[in-house]
């Protein structure tokens, strides 16, 4: 029971950080990679912690586990934040979607 | 001067506290030379970074304690939210189709720690990210915006996380 719930975990792991490389090579601009890689591998890392601590059971290295979690909750997001912020004071502009409205407004030539 | 001298002893005490934890879990031993020497260093390093860990001005304050059942109940909102927003974030990707938008709102937080960490939070639920944090003003970049209004957008993005937090410290 608990090893099918470790696999499925792991499975996710490989899933998220899969889909944050293709979201990487998929995305316009920089805001939104970040978005991509930073955020969908966060969640595959603490899949891979939250299997790593229902293998190990309750014993310390759950423990030790847990502290390692809790200072990635803190020190990945305010990675990302860094970077976005940045960016956001470089002046870098998100790339945002046209609608189709918005171009037929546009002048043509 | 002494208000402020005592303060500082919480202060050192509070850190020392904190830091032996750390090494209790750490070394795992109960052997007496490995407490001493833990006490020694946790000691040594509160009084090198109590400023760091809790600023003079959180005096104010009411406890330095959080309410640790409200603390585990918003690690596990976060988590779940983590999960389900991945899927959204994933479903995106596949389906190429986003829309970014950049939304401005307010937080009715009011410790610095409380703003700090709902910021921490939104960057660590996947689809949007804090790009700057100003007092109580919040500049959230989205993936997949739903809406431009920003007391909408800031109600959408914060979910529960807000009340939550304002329970957590008190």
């Amino acid at each position: 029971m608990i090893e099918g719930i470790v696999y499925l975990f792991l499975l996710l792991a490989a899933i998220f950080n899969l889909m944050g490389l293709v979201g990487i090579l998929l995305f316009p601009d920089p805001y939104t990679r970040l978005q991509a890689s930073s955020t969908c591998s966060t969640t595959a890392v603490i899949s891979v912690f939250i299997a790593v601590m229902l293998e190990a059971g309750f014993s310390a290295i759950t423990g030790k586990v847990l502290v390692i979690t809790l200072f990635f909750f803190i020190s990945s997001p305010v990675g990302a934040h860094i970077i976005a912020r940045y960016a956001w004071n470089m002046g870098i502009v998100p790339w945002r979607k046209l609608r189709k409205s918005s171009l037929e407004d546009l002048p043509h030539d | 001067m002494r208000v402020r001298s005592k303060w500082k002893l919480v202060r050192i005490l509070f850190t020392t506290v904190w830091l032996y934890g750390g090494w209790l879990l750490y070394t795992g031993s109960f052997e007496t030379v490995s407490l001493c020497l833990g006490a020694l260093a946790s000691l040594l390093v509160a009084t090198a970074t109590y400023n760091l860990f809790i600023a003079e001005h959180e005096a104010a304050r009411k406890g330095l304690l959080v309410r640790i059942h409200y603390g585990i109940l918003y690690l596990l909102y976060l988590l779940a939210q983590m999960y389900l927003s991945s899927f959204a974030v994933l479903i995106n990707i596949l389906r190429g189709n986003i829309n970014p938008r950049v939304v401005h709102f307010r937080t009715r937080l009011h410790s610095d720690l409380a703003r700090v960490l709902l910021a921490t939070s939104i960057t660590l639920t996947p689809g949007t990210i804090a790009l700057e944090l100003q007092e109580d003003h919040l500049i959230v970049h989205w993936l997949d915006a739903k809406t431009r209004h920003s007391k909408y957008a800031g109600i959408l993005i914060k979910g529960k996380m807000e009340t939550l937090l304002s329970r957590v410290l008190l």
